[in-house]
């Protein structure tokens, strides 16, 4: 079948508060970084288009508040993703900690087909900053341990490796799809006609 | 006010379902599954190889301050902003599927916050219906698999506004099948459905501004082509007569100009107007119809929504516009039906039916006043019993522009079927114009009269003018219910 030339992949960002979600989304979209603080009250949504292999790709993306009052929102935005992009800050060593119960968190809620595969990718923020708390080399570990997650450094307010992080984001959302079998051939339409009779639609409307 | 004994249009049989107005178009049936076959078929992957229109958007971001400014990538400016009438229809997982005007990619923002809107309000296990904010009403329709969304600053009412959603649901089930929808997000909830819909746009594009302008929607019914009745009895007899001896035949439908001629059908099945409206956006959409005979897989949601039927379109001649459609649930009788085709195609010509189609076509119609009527600017009769309407053509002040009409019908049906204070009877005169709206247990009507009339010459007017439509019944509607 012809396939669209648009494609569209529905992004969500999870990852503790003020790991920098927000900016990395402000920086990549808008280009813009701001050092004052303000927390994402439910969810963001920002829109960007970018060309992958010659495809135009639209990525919808999901910014979501880290703060625990916004999580019933939960289901509504994991349901259907494309992508997870986990968020935590280097120089805080708790937000690395929380990485395991946003990921088991998406999980559960999104519940993808096959959840081993599904397409994380995992961004350590505030590279800019000092102390550094968590090593790449523990980073790596991790994502190892999950099934070889892609990991990257970034700065959001530097734009350090911002781009690359979602070139590569939106890349591994499109392999997912595209390793998935057409269900259009998947799901021929078989008629089932019988011989049974029910009565047609609004019962006695029908004066035949 | 009449002393008819049986309301005009009505008749012992009828081949489209009886509808109320406001139907529960939750409601899909499955006659599919009722009628006998053989075996099970395969799907085939469909035709549809409309072009895909690729709404570009102008991308005219105002250099108002009070409009969004650049840097935001929406596409709030005030042209679309400016748009009466915004429908979205969106995945469950809030991806894009449809966005009247504009480029949906780039609202897909916008379609997040729509999701989100839908799921707090589930959340409390509770379903949004509207958000209203001054003129403009938000009204949102979810029906699994899809979310639909429509954002109005026209006066229709919740209900009104919902139906049209509902019709672009229906659309989308025509193309896909309710089954097939289904299964596609049981499998992949991240699904971009617009893959399977290229093309679609356009159909639904044209269904809304049928749905906006057609008082058929509003009503739940079609209208005839007015034909002798004779005319129309020998047309149905030449599709029976080609017809009766092919198996699983479903229904044999001849429209013209947005009017049916006939409908033949299988014993016991009717045909729901909601469905056939999607069969009179589909042709009327379609210039390619014209151009050669056509086999198009089409699913009626309100008579079987998990399967298709298949179809065999063509326009009946050169020389006669009228498009037949020869509905089966068979998917390789092309040949077989085309034959046919050709058959009640002779058929017609020897007996002049289809002169009589293109006289009826080239005729103008009557006015109101020229029926007799002069105080009657214009008015629209359902006969619940058969679904059908009547209305004359359009006389002055509606001649340049159809639109005040329209409110007006709509605002009257609107208090006729208001649920929670529904009007029998109401007659309101204002500057312009005077309303009289009636509904009854077998009929609808809908009288606009002009601004001076009192009530009871209104009254009395409308006793005559039922009358009158009595008398010419046999013409306006189609009163047989043919079958195979």
């Amino acid at each position: 079948m012809a396939s669209r030339k648009k494609t569209l992949l529905k992004v969500i960002i999870l990852g503790d508060s003020s790991v920098g979600k927000t900016s990395l989304m402000n920086q990549y979209v808008n280009r813009k970084f701001s050092n004052q603080y303000k927390a994402t009250i439910g969810a963001d949504f920002l829109t960007k288009e970018l060309t992958v292999d010659d495809r135009t790709v639209t990525m919808q993306i999901w910014d979501t508040a880290g703060q625990e009052r916004f999580q019933s929102l939960g289901v509504a935005f994991y349901r259907g993703a494309d992508c997870c992009v986990l968020v935590f800050d280097v120089t805080a060593p708790n937000t690395f900690k929380s990485l395991d119960s946003w990921r088991d968190e998406f999980l559960i809620q999104a519940s993808p087909r096959e959840p081993e595969n599904f397409p994380f990718v995992l961004l350590g923020n505030k590279v800019d900053l000092e102390p550094r708390a968590i090593s790449a080399k523990r980073a790596q570990q991790w994502c190892q341990s999950k099934n070889n997650i892609p990991y990257f450094e970034t700065s959001a307010k530097e734009g350090l490796n911002v781009e690359q992080a979602f070139l590569a984001i939106a890349k591994n959302a499109l392999a997912q799809q595209n390793s998935t079998v057409d269900l259009y051939n998947e799901f021929p339409d078989q008629i089932k006609l019988t011989n049974t009779q029910k009565t047609s639609n609004n019962g006695d409307s029908c004066a035949c | 006010m009449s002393t008819l004994e049986v309301e005009p249009g009505a008749a012992p049989e009828s081949g489209l379902v009886t509808t109320d107005t406001l139907d529960n178009f939750d409601e899909m049936s499955c006659s599919l599954e009722e009628i006998k076959n053989i075996n099970p078929s395969i799907e085939d992957e469909e035709s549809n190889d409309n072009a895909i229109i690729n709404e570009h958007f102008d991308e005219t971001v105002s250099n108002d301050n009070e409009v969004a400014s650049v840097d935001d990538d929406f596409e709030l400016n005030k042209d679309w902003i400016g748009k009466d009438k915004h429908v979205f229809v969106l995945s469950m997982a809030g991806k894009p599927i449809y966005s009247r005007y504009g480029n949906e990619d780039k609202l897909a923002w916008l379609f997040g916050v729509m999701q989100t809107l839908v799921s707090f309000i589930q959340s409390s296990d509770d379903c949004i219906q509207s958000i209203h904010a001054g003129n403009t009403h938000f009204v949102f329709l979810v029906k699994k698999p899809l979310i639909l969304v429509t954002v109005s600053k026209t006066r229709e009412s919740e209900s009104q506004l919902r139906i049209q959603l509902n019709y672009v649901f229906n659309q989308i089930t025509n193309i896909l099948t309710l089954t097939r929808l289904n299964k596609i997000y049981e499998q992949r909830q991240n699904y971009d459905l617009r893959r399977l819909l290229s093309g679609v746009e356009r159909l639904i594009d044209h269904l809304l501004t049928f749905s906006e302008n057609e008082p058929s929607v509003m009503l739940g019914a079609v209208q005839c082509l007015p034909l002798a009745a004779s005319v129309r009895d020998t047309i149905s007899s030449a599709i029976t007569g080609a017809c009766s001896k092919i198996k699983n035949l479903v229904f044999a439908i001849l429209l013209a100009n947005n009017k049916l001629i006939t409908l033949v059908r299988m014993k016991k099945y009717c045909l729901h107007p909601a469905d056939l409206h999607l069969i009179f956006n589909l042709v009327q959409a379609s210039e390619s119809f014209k151009n050669s005979e056509s086999w198009t897989p089409l699913c009626l949601p309100r008579f079987d929504a998990s399967g298709f039927l298949y179809g065999h379109v063509s326009y009946l001649s050169e020389d006669c516009q009228a498009c037949l459609l020869l509905l089966t649930v068979e998917r390789d009788v092309f040949f077989t039906l085309s034959e046919a085709k050709q058959k009640i195609v002779e058929k017609l010509r020897r007996s002049n039916c289809l002169e009589a189609i293109n006289e009826s076509l080239s005729t103008p119609g009557e006015s109101s006043a020229s029926a007799g009527f002069v105080e009657i600017r214009h008015y629209l009769y359902k006969c619940k019993s058969t679904s059908q309407f009547y209305q004359p053509i359009l006389s002055p002040p509606y001649t340049q522009t159809k639109e005040p009409l329209t409110r007006i019908y709509k605002r009257a049906h609107h208090r006729l079927h208001n649920s929670s204070r529904p009007l029998k009877l109401m007659f309101e005169r204002s500057a312009d114009e005077a309303i009289l709206a009636w509904d009854t247990k077998g009929f609808e009507l809908f009288v606009v009269f002009e601004p001076l009339i009192d009530t009871s010459a209104a009254i009395m007017l409308v006793g005559r003018l039922l009358n009158w439509i009595k008398k010419k019944e046999e013409r306006l509607f189609h009163l047989n219910a043919p079958t195979f």
